[in-house]
């Protein structure tokens, strides 16, 4: 496990993506956020009622689609070269590979993505101290709703590590993984009058939750789940993703 | 030694390996010759276990593959020279190939200057020719130094002189008591390099022994006999 561990860490650094695609995505979370909370118009807005830790995650919803195709790009481009055959070559045992991967993959990512969070969560406060709307990593639930940021995008990274697994093409499983994160919402919500679970059962519900420190109100309050929902629903997604994904790598051709 | 035992793989209605039985054995280089798909590359895979075969047992010292402990140290293997990450440099490919098989860096070193490649360590594999290509898949099988060599069609896109090297290089190994195995479709150049040849078609033996036991006549006349009968038999079969 140790040298499928080393190997895949070898491999995961020395492509350009690796780099590329969380830079983008540090980009445009940090960006964005700061877009965000600087434009807020403070003449029709109450700094009671803002949550001052989800609007410095602004950019994180573009952000997650740049980590969904790095965990998609880490097994899709074996696939798509054929080096997944010397991969099997060099560690004929599809379990140690599988593992190792995803270890790289969430380390790496929870690593990048916990900084990033906590960056943009202290740009965010900068700004909004100056409005008097701001809060510190002691107040109740901001420590939470800044580590719950950072394993959300590990969370999407690893589903998307999962679609590249099933389907073994990039641009099929980037499509699968656009759908699943920003096409799912607005499906959930047609059928918002029969139910509301399959909303509450949504990845980007699920972090709306467990990155807010106020109450959601209004009409969104319906779809939002419980934070014990939410953290099993991330739980879930992942759990069921790479175990299915994993039969696949292990019983498939190749 | 690799063993082929009654070995049988299906895709569907398609047989690819019918059957097979054959041994490849240390100290000579094997021809490995059979026409567009008789389950020449199929038998290659299932002997590195990427294919599991529906009966029988491909075995590497008479283990399958997956139970090598140290698989890279016991086989080298070049299948499809494509199967690189276009933006991995030459270095980077064979450094995490190292990496898996518990090696010192030195060596990746010493594969890149053994076949020629050390002045395009550094460049990323996409901008490669076929020929380059090939010889970073040698180097890959290379490098950890194993007694057993699996190639498919490894002087294909080779210059002349990579040609000749591949050769010299295959024949070297094999009289230091390497097990050596290559398919190609150049039979002139099965004649230079092979001392034993195996030929199959449809998926069945059709002949194993030395070239000059295959037939009367130049061994691309008797090559052409054997595999013709074979032709025959799959048209007369339908």
């Amino acid at each position: 496990m140790k040298t499928a561990l080393r190997a895949e860490w070898a491999k995961f650094r020395t492509v350009r993506s690796t780099v590329l695609i969380p830079g983008v995505a540090i980009l445009l979370g940090l960006g964005v956020g700061l877009l965000d909370v600087s434009s807020i118009d403070w003449t029709s807005t109450d700094p009671a009622s803002l949550d001052p830790v989800s609007e410095s995650f602004a950019g994180f919803q573009f952000a997650e689609l740049a980590f969904a195709a790095l965990g998609v790009l880490a097994i899709s481009s074996e696939y798509g070269t054929g080096l997944i055959d010397t991969t099997f070559l060099a560690v004929p045992r599809r379990r140690t590979v599988y593992a190792a991967k995803i270890v790289v993959l969430a380390a790496f990512t929870l690593a990048i993505c916990t900084v990033t969070t906590f960056t943009a969560f202290l740009l965010g406060q900068a700004v909004l101290s100056g409005h008097h709307a701001s809060v510190s990593l002691g107040d109740p639930g901001v420590l939470r709703a800044v580590v719950c940021a950072a394993v959300y995008m590990t969370v999407v990274t690893l589903v998307g590590f999962a679609v590249g697994a099933l389907i073994r093409h990039t641009a099929g499983a980037m499509a699968v993984m656009f759908g699943l994160v920003f096409l799912a919402w607005p499906v959930a919500r047609a059928v918002e009058g029969i139910s509301t679970l399959p909303s509450k059962l949504l990845l980007v519900n699920a972090a709306g939750a467990l990155t807010a420190i106020r109450p959601i109100t209004g009409p969104p309050a319906a779809r939002t789940p419980s934070l014990a929902l939410a953290a099993a629903t991330l739980l879930g997604y992942t759990v069921l993703f790479l175990t299915t994904a994993y039969w696949r790598f292990r019983n498939g051709r190749r | 030694m690799l063993e082929l035992r009654e070995v049988t793989k299906t895709y569907g209605r398609t047989t690819a390996v019918d059957r097979l039985s054959i041994t490849i054995h240390p100290g000579r280089v094997t021809g490995f010759l059979g026409p567009n798909g008789a389950g020449k590359t199929t038998t290659m895979r299932l002997l590195l276990g990427l294919e599991r075969p529906d009966t029988g047992a491909a075995l590497v010292n008479g283990r399958p593959y997956h139970a090598l402990a140290r698989p890279l140290q016991e086989v080298g293997a070049l299948l499809d020279a494509g199967a690189v990450h276009p933006g991995r440099t030459a270095r980077a490919h064979l450094g995490w190939l190292a990496a898996a098989a518990g090696l010192e860096r030195s060596r990746i070193a010493e594969v890149l200057e053994l076949t020629g490649l050390t002045g395009v360590a550094g460049r990323r594999v996409g901008g490669f020719s076929l020929g380059m290509r090939q010889r970073l898949g040698l180097a890959s099988a290379l490098l950890a130094d194993p007694p057993i060599l699996i190639l498919d069609e490894p002087v294909n896109g080779l210059d002349p002189e990579g040609v000749r090297w591949t050769r010299d290089l295959l024949r070297g190994l094999a009289a230091r008591g390497r097990t050596v195995l290559i398919s190609s479709h150049l039979i002139s150049e099965m004649a230079l390099t092979a001392d034993h040849l195996v030929v199959i078609g449809r998926g069945r033996l059709l002949a194993d022994g030395p070239p000059d036991a295959l037939g009367e006549g130049s061994l691309e006349d008797a090559y052409l006999r054997l595999t013709d009968q074979a032709v025959e038999y799959r048209a007369g079969d339908r």
